[in-house]
């Protein structure tokens, strides 16, 4: 941990506890408010993935939501050219899951602030960005990049929300053509799998460790614990020695007497509201 | 033992906590609360009871034993019955306070009696007065004979509820009789008024010995159920309890100084030569009799046998004073109890002695049985025809009962059976009585219903009661109607009260004009003037304006036709009269040829308006009375959700545009072919369909300067330097596929599945029917009609599909998460909700009318995000499902103020909002309800709503409100309730409803301020600015040949809103 000092210098690197440095950033050289992000190598114990590589990986807190990808990119290659952005809502391992879908098929992305994990190409660039001054921003909207704000923005979006009705027939043919792959393969392997639990000709048959052919259900499992319930409750004797049958008085009285109390304390739940008080 | 100890003292600690609570209730200076604070309390939350183990299960005794056994038979039934034994309670007076009224009675009695005694002067010469004390009396013709003189009364008694014990609070009132001495006193004095000038003259004499006296707080002057001829003196004590009670001196003659056949109904006691002063040769046969006057010097005559009659009833009767009382308390939450012509608590007391005399209720009956008989009795028997007495053997001077009905409208003779209690009653106000009892019944058996709550706690002020309400400003003008009318000897025999005189001819020819179109026709009773001993008596106009209340029948109230008897029958000069020179001969359809009178009154908006159109002709036409002294409080709200120029409308007229190119367009859907699988449902989900949405879409043609033209994708994009386009409302509909084995089992392939048919489906609509579609993978927007119509293609299995994953030992798990609610919601619930409200839309004409004012007012004030639109809707039907103690709304403007009543005054805290819809709950399933509400209040949303679909969770207020924005609509829907209420019923204030739809601004600590340019909306903003913006459309029926794309759904506030929401707030209030 690099050691907090208290008090900083201009023209240092601010630390926070926590490990992570501060970075200002202001949305264009004129503007009066400026946001903190909060920077960190990447270092997670468990993972290993290959897209976000621990030596070269800055892990990026409090994004703004005027930053998408792209900003973030220009204005991270300032320390060393970026290889790539991933921004997120929230920390976490990275899945790589499923076919490649449409932006247009991806549930709506969230508002707000994210974190990010700005992959470098060099590792010296992560120390360039740790040891960036506080106290001179990264500025979001230059001359060179443009970023549009107010009614500019929501008629880009607006704009990018349309798709012709064929390109769109497209992406959909071409998805389920893929689904429709993916499904007669796993049928095969299914089938595959099958036949080697079948004899062979000389009457062996191979056992693996394979997967089932359908998962179990939680509800069939459920059903048949419940099932096993009631075979022993059906075995069960009620009232049937005279210390069971005195316990279910007990429990009776004590039931009304929760019931009674209840309702007393209703009424005079009410009488403490002036429930009773009619004008 | 340890933990016996610990049980024993929290009981000690119990009992002691308890009898402060009951000592505080009965404290006489109670501070008031007010409801929102009583909602807001913290004890007020239910916690479920915790019992200790030793505390459950130790031994019982045999005591302990049989009060569970009876709690366990009883206490569920008698519910209603405990809860009336803490009213009583909470109304009954304090033993304190009783000694109070003693001691000060004590202190008046000896004081009167002391009364020094003056010389005899003429009655008309008020010299001996001093300058500080008037006589409480009009005047009116000034000369009087005879002599008065004061001297010190025969006897002063207690009279009226206060020794009868049935006095309750709040206003408590004890009644006082001083008795005038006989020698001041002449038996001829019941003529011309001279017996109550002299009445007067006691009084100012009291008054006049009494200023100078400083046992007394202050002192004013009253009249007896606002009747001019029966002053009263009110007396407070001194000190910081003058406003707890009020002693009301009354003077009467001496027991059996007037014979009672001298005020028999047919005779006269008033000289026409005398009032009009004019000299007049009639003899005294041919004097028009003088029922009203008789009656009321008859009622000085008799206030002590009356007490000994009711006294000698109710010591019969253990549960007397405690049935009086609760009819109190409910004529009073119906505001009958007060006033000219009031069901007062004697009378109940008069009616509950004739119950019990006529074996209709038994002695041994309790305060609840009494009550509920008593309204029985008065739902099912009409006082204005079958008149009741006490009497049980009238001498033969007596009057006949068809002598009472003659000159009375509503007939309750006294044990005398000389007196008509109800003399000055009109049959309007007996009929509301009678409603109201018979409503109050129908919900008392109705086990669904809170029947304490909605009959003894929920007050009904007229406006809220009401659908319609007028006002009769100037009430001078009656003075005029009285002469069109022709009411000489009846303005005679009410002393000159014209107001009184003419009403109930005013209420009679409304009844008649009105007739099939309302269901009851009601009128404030004038409060009691009150007004200090200084200043002389206030004008018989000098009192608030006269209020009349309408309760519509819908289906024919609206209607723009009055259609009469055919032209040759006798009938139709009758109608002719009636109506004037509005009726005219028409011919119909049917080919007859009858008298008819044609409204005014193109949409439904000022339909609804026809009976104002009918009173103001008819108060001009036959009463004199001229449209400027009526104020008409039916429509004043419409303002706020009226659209159209040319023909003003509330939304009804669009609404049903858009339902109809709804229908058209679904039996289009129905019909396609070619589609892989077949359509199982077309459900419509979005409020324009259910006749709800404040501002129902409208037809547009667009303008395309104001677009740029999008190449690829052939679409309309606004353009940057224009102002933003109009909105252009989507409206949802939902498209439910057939099942079959073909959906794949995978939410992404479904996602993708769904969207090859909406690429189909508008493949399909442009082919056939040539309208203009646009696909996207979540649904199909087509243009039709000038309006766009959003469908999206459902698959029944997806939410389940959503809600299935494979865990890490790759079992199938069947989890709910929010994008499968998400989905559900839309795809099922909100189609079914919209479907259901649209069939109460059917029911109730004006159902959509008080949602959209509802969701105006939500929207004004800035909680349109807490509350959303279904659940506002919901709300607004529960107004109309179970809307006890009041009838269904017959009008927007009263469907809203109970709107906001609910919000205000609704326990959400401990309370489950049971929406009944399609009437598909039993009783069984309220007791569920309830039960598995409280059990699990802490987790449940804070604004609980139940509907049959949906029982447990109320999945419409799941995301909101939180409890401090509910706590604030609470306030702002109570504050408002009390501005618009004192708005809508003072005739001096400015006219500005919209008060109420200004939000406060100044609790914010950020106003971000919107470009009004970029702002599509700005017309429908509650003060709409003057200047009127272009904002690329045209308003004009869309050209059939128009073809191209649209600008669908883009609102740029609404992303502001969203993101400022998100990012800086995280999902809570954005306080804008």
């Amino acid at each position: 941990m690099a050691p907090s000092k208290k008090k900083h210098a201009s023209n240092q690197a601010c630390v926070i506890p926590g490990g992570f440095t501060v970075l200002s950033v202001q949305f264009n050289s004129d503007s009066v408010a400026q946001h903190k992000l909060y920077v960190k190598e990447h270092k997670v114990r468990s993972e290993r993935s290959s897209h976000r590589p621990m030596d070269r990986t800055l892990f990026v807190l409090n994004i703004p939501p005027y930053c998408s990808e792209d900003v973030a990119k220009q204005m991270f290659s300032q320390f060393g050219s970026v290889q790539s952005v991933e921004l997120r809502d929230h920390p976490g391992s990275s899945q790589d899951s499923g076919p490649k879908i449409s932006k247009f098929f991806r549930p709506a992305a969230k508002q707000g602030f994210k974190v990010g994990y700005v992959v470098f190409e060099n590792s010296s660039s992560i120390a360039a960005a740790k040891s960036h001054p506080h106290n001179v921003p990264l500025v979001v909207c230059t001359e060179k990049r443009r970023v549009k704000t107010g009614t500019q923005k929501w008629i880009q979006q607006y704009t990018e929300s349309f798709i012709h009705t064929d390109n769109l027939q497209k992406i959909v043919d071409s998805f389920m053509e893929g689904y429709d792959k993916r499904k007669k393969e796993e049928e095969e392997k299914q089938k595959e799998e099958a036949e080697q639990q079948q004899e062979d000709e000389e009457g062996w048959v191979k056992v693996t460790r394979g997967t089932k052919a359908r998962p179990h259900s939680e509800a069939a499992n459920k059903k048949t614990l419940q099932k096993e319930i009631r075979k022993k409750k059906r075995k069960e004797l009620m009232n049937f020695y005279t210390w069971q049958h005195r316990n279910t008085q007990k429990e009776h009285i004590a039931e009304l007497r929760k019931k009674f109390e209840e309702d007393k304390q209703r009424i005079a739940l009410l009488r403490a509201q002036r429930k009773f008080k009619p004008y | 033992m340890k933990n016996k100890q610990t049980v024993a003292d929290d009981a000690a600690e119990m009992i002691p906590s308890e009898s402060h609570e009951e000592q505080e209730n009965e404290a006489p200076s109670k501070a008031k609360r007010s409801k929102p604070e009583d909602a807001g309390g913290e004890e007020s939350v239910y916690h479920p009871v915790k019992l200790s183990r030793s505390d459950l299960y130790k031994p019982p005794s045999a005591e302990e034993l049989n009060q569970l056994k009876e709690a366990e038979s009883l206490f569920h039934c008698s519910l209603l019955k405990m809860q009336m034994e803490e009213l009583l309670k909470e109304v009954a007076l304090s033993e304190r306070k009783k000694q109070q009224i003693d001691s000060f009675i004590q202190t008046v009695t000896k004081l009167i009696q002391t009364v020094p005694e003056s010389p005899e002067v003429e009655v008309s010469d008020l010299s001996w007065l001093s300058s500080e004390v008037k006589v409480p009396f009009l005047l009116v013709p000034k000369a009087t004979k005879g002599k008065f003189h004061m001297v010190p009364p025969a006897s002063v008694d207690l009279i009226g509820s206060y020794p009868l014990g049935t006095c309750t609070k709040p206003r408590i009132r004890v009644d006082l009789a001083v008795t005038i001495p006989a020698d001041v006193l002449h038996p001829k004095d019941v003529v011309n008024q001279r017996y109550p000038r002299k009445r007067a003259l006691y009084l100012a004499g009291l008054a006049q010995y009494l200023t100078s006296s400083s046992e007394i707080g202050t002192m004013r002057y009253s009249c007896l159920h606002g009747n001019r001829l029966r002053p009263v003196l009110l007396l407070t004590p001194p000190g910081k309890d003058s406003s707890s009670f009020t002693v009301n001196v009354h003077a009467c003659p001496p027991p059996g100084f007037f014979k009672p056949s001298r005020f028999h109904p047919q005779k006269n006691n008033i000289r026409t030569e005398w009032y009009t002063g004019l000299q007049n040769s009639q003899s005294e046969g041919t004097e028009p009799p003088t029922p009203h006057y008789n009656s009321s010097v008859l009622g000085d005559l008799l206030p002590r046998p009356h007490l000994q009659f009711l006294s000698a009833v109710g010591s019969q009767c253990s549960a007397f004073a405690d049935g009086v009382a609760l009819l109190k308390v409910w004529l009073r939450q119906r505001e009958l109890d007060q006033g000219t012509g009031c069901f007062n608590g004697f009378l109940a007391s008069m009616l509950l002695a004739y119950l019990l005399n006529s074996r209709r209720i038994s002695n041994s009956m309790t305060a609840y049985q009494l009550l509920r008989n008593s309204l029985n009795f008065l739902a099912s028997t009409d006082l204005t025809v079958n008149g009741i007495s006490l009497a049980k053997d009238p001498d033969s001077s007596a009057p006949s009962m068809e002598e009472f009905h003659n000159v009375f409208q509503v007939v309750f003779v006294d044990p005398s059976g000389h007196l008509n209690m109800c003399a000055d009653m009109t049959a309007c106000t007996y009929k509301q009585l009678q409603h109201e009892a018979s409503v109050s019944m129908q919900f008392w058996d109705n086990p669904t219903v809170d029947g304490f709550h909605s009959l003894l706690m929920t007050p009904k002020p007229m406006i809220r009661t009401s659908d319609h309400v007028f006002q009769l400003c100037e009430l001078v003008k009656l003075q005029s109607s009285c002469k069109k009318l022709d009411l000489l000897s009846e303005l005679m025999d009410h002393s000159g009260n014209y107001v009184h005189t003419a009403l109930p001819f005013i209420l009679a020819l409304l009844q008649q004009g009105l007739g099939q179109r309302i269901s009851l026709l009601t009128h404030s009773l004038s409060p009691d003037p009150e007004w200090s001993v200084e200043s002389e008596a206030p004008k018989h106009k000098a009192q608030p304006p006269l209020c009349f209340g309408l309760l519509l029948k819908p289906e024919l109230a609206a209607s723009v036709l009055e259609r009469g008897p055919p032209a040759d029958s006798p009938k139709s000069a009758e109608f002719r009269q009636l109506w004037g020179s509005r009726s005219e001969l028409r011919r119909f359809q049917d080919g007859a040829i009858t008298e008819a009178v044609l409204w005014d009154g193109k949409s439904m908006c000022q339909k609804r308006l026809v009976p104002r159109q009918i009173i103001t002709h008819l108060l001009q036409l036959h009463a004199d009375i001229p449209e400027s002294a009526i104020r008409y409080v039916g429509a004043l709200l419409d303002d706020v959700i009226k659209t159209g120029s040319e023909v003003p409308s509330t939304g009804e007229e669009e609404s049903l545009l858009v339902v109809q190119s709804y229908d058209d367009l679904s039996r289009k859907l129905w019909r396609l072919e070619g589609l892989p699988l077949s359509i199982t449902a077309v459900q419509g989900a979005h409020p324009a369909l259910r006749y709800t949405q404040v501002f129902p879409p409208v037809p547009l043609k667009m303008d395309y300067s104001f677009f740029d033209k999008e190449k690829t994708s052939r679409s309309l994009v606004p353009k940057e330097g224009k102002p933003c386009p109009a909105y252009i409302t989507p409206i949802t509909v939902i498209c439910h596929m057939e099942g079959s084995g073909k959906w794949p089992h995978d939410r992404l392939a479904i996602r993708h599945i769904r969207t090859a048919f909406h690429i189909r489906m508008g493949e399909l609509l442009k082919k056939h029917h040539n309208y203009t579609c646009k696909p996207c993978p979540t649904h199909l927007d087509v243009w039709k009609d000038g309006l766009v119509f959003r469908i999206q293609v459902a698959y029944h299995r997806e939410p389940q599909v959503l809600r299935e994953s494979v865990n890490a030992e790759g079992l199938l798990v069947v989890r709910d998460n929010e994008e499968a609610q998400a989905l559900e919601m839309a795809t099922n619930h909100k189609p079914i909700l919209t479907s259901t409200l649209h069939g109460l839309q059917q029911e109730h004409p004006c159902f959509g009318a008080v949602c959209r004012l509802a969701k105006r007012w939500l929207g004004a004030q800035l909680f349109s995000e807490d509350i959303t639109e279904d659940t506002a809707d919901l709300l607004v039907a529960s107004l109309f499902l179970q809307p006890a103690p009041f009838t269904s709304p017959g009008s927007p403007q009263v469907g809203f103020l109970r709107f906001l009543h609910l919000l205000a005054s609704f326990d959400w805290r401990n309370n489950p909002l049971i929406v009944n819809l399609n009437n598909q709950l039993a009783v069984s399933d309220y007791t569920e309800i309830k039960n598995d509400f409280m059990a699990s209040r802490e987790s449940l949303p804070v604004m609980f709503i139940a509907t049959p679909k949906e029982m447990k969770q109320s999945m419409w207020t799941k995301k909101g409100p939180t409890v401090q924005m509910l706590q604030r609509v609470v306030m702002v829907a109570a504050e408002s309730l009390k501005l618009l209420e004192h708005q809508l019923m003072d005739s001096n204030q400015t006219q500005d409803v919209r008060v109420v739809m200004r939000p406060p601004l100044d609790a914010y600590d950020v106003l971000i301020q919107l470009n009004p340019k970029q702002v599509p909306l700005l017309v429908q903003a509650v003060d709409p600015p003057h200047c009127h913006l272009q904002q690329g459309r045209h308003r004009r029926q869309c050209s059939p040949d128009w073809r191209g794309p649209a600008c669908r759904g883009l609102q740029p506030c609404d992303p502001l809103l969203g993101r400022a929401q998100r990012s800086f707030w995280g999902p809570g209030p954005l306080l804008l």
